[in-house]
């Protein structure tokens, strides 16, 4: 298990793996965030309350649960640099940064869009579910400038890992914020299996494919930082040098 | 695990739980505030001080909506279906939302004058968790009104 542990963190290996991967993961983005946008515009059906406003829950939803799975991952990412030390982990933490800032931008986007339809406000500074997600949004924007803030490079891996912990715990604050106190966002829907119901599949499945579609589209941007960040630290590495020679 | 290894992430792990109980403890001392609104029970029991500025949120009850066209105002009783606060306000500062009907949730901000009646200068619309097409709902609707009928006859056979 060490074994594949202390592969994983190689960046050799990570980039040549994530090159086999790259193809296979941009043509199931392709396919499933294509065929859930012409799903979501043509052929959702419309709310009963809210006609067809519903149709940017598609988006949404996709959008703002991805955008919490940044800090986690910049976390775990994080906890990895500080016990162990591996050089990987800290380039996938650092390259996180910026696009879950974006995630999260596109998050708050896309709801006040949404509420200025159906709440009649843009903006409420009042709901906790709203300044908890412009919260992480500006943790991002902390970690990314600290980043850049500190010359030295274990410094800053080490300050940001702390202060993605802390964006942790934030999530779990968006997650819960709607059940723990009253808000002007509703709750988490809860899907039903059969039709004929609230929440029924007409409306999940092509929620679900536009989550799976969004994720993949995280993974490969994320992976693509990387490799850059690979490519620039390892410049001198020889098996960098035979890329560069080879293109 | 190296002892040092292990040494820095037993540190890490007390880090995240100090800063996990010291977020929660402050959320909940100012979950008061965090709320966004009183609910029609708690201004019932006298929970807002009179004249204070706040928001409440509740349903619209039915048949409770009344509209002046000519002045634009508008009446309405915001319910949770144990107390009932009067609502007064007018279109002129702001049109009301489209999802704005009886039986809809809404937020509204105001404060509650010497008449017991909510003047509001903003009425925002919830929606709730629960997506439907309208022939879902209107099959739901159906199937809700016979088996009120079915309990009515029920009813009837049991007066009998």
């Amino acid at each position: 298990m060490w074994v594949w542990f202390a592969k994983l963190g190689s960046p050799k290996w990570f980039y040549e793996i994530s090159g086999r991967w790259l193809p296979w993961m941009s043509g199931a983005m392709v396919l499933s965030i294509g065929f859930a946008t012409v799903w979501a515009l043509l052929f959702l059906p419309p709310d009963y309350q809210q006609g067809y406003t519903s149709r940017i829950l598609v988006v949404h939803v996709a959008v703002a649960g991805t955008s919490l799975a940044f800090f986690p991952l910049m976390a775990v990412a994080g906890a990895i640099t500080l016990v162990w030390k591996m050089k990987l982990a800290d380039m996938v933490a650092k390259n996180a940064a910026p696009i879950g800032a974006w995630f999260s931008f596109l998050t708050l986007a896309t709801g006040s869009l949404w509420g200025s339809v159906t709440w009649g406000t843009w903006w409420e500074w009042s709901d906790s579910r709203l300044v908890s997600m412009l919260f992480q949004f500006f943790l991002m924007i902390g970690v990314i400038s600290l980043r850049s803030a500190l010359d030295d490079n274990d410094q800053s891996a080490r300050a940001c890992a702390l202060l993605a912990i802390l964006g942790c715990i934030n999530v779990v604050v968006i997650k819960y914020s709607v059940e723990w106190w009253n808000t002007l966002h509703q709750p988490a829907s809860a899907v039903t299996i059969g039709g004929g119901d609230v929440n029924g599949p007409e409306f999940w499945v092509v929620t679900l494919l536009m989550i799976l579609g969004v994720y993949l589209f995280m993974g490969i941007s994320l992976i693509l930082s990387t490799r850059n960040e690979i490519l620039e630290r390892e410049k001198n590495a020889v098996w960098v040098q035979e890329i560069a020679n080879d293109s | 695990m190296k002892p040092h290894r292990r040494n820095r992430l037993a540190l890490i792990l007390f880090i995240s739980f100090g800063l996990s109980v010291t977020v929660g403890l402050t959320l909940f001392a100012l979950s008061q505030n965090i709320n966004m609104f009183f609910t029609p029970t708690q201004v019932a029991q006298g929970e807002v001080q009179p004249g204070q500025a706040f928001r409440i949120g509740g349903m619209v009850k039915e048949g409770s909506l009344v509209k002046n066209e000519l002045d634009l105002a508008v009446r309405f009783t915001t319910t949770d279906f144990v107390s009932d606060v009067p609502i007064a306000y007018n279109e002129a500062s702001g049109i009301l939302p489209d999802l704005f009907r009886e039986g809809q949730g809404i937020v509204a901000e105001g404060s509650v004058d010497a008449f017991g009646i909510f003047q509001a200068t903003k009425v925002l619309a919830k929606h709730d968790e629960n997506y439907m097409s309208p022939e879902v709902k209107a099959a739901m609707d159906a199937a809700k009104l016979l088996n009120a009928d079915e309990s009515d006859l029920v009813n009837e056979e049991l007066t009998k």
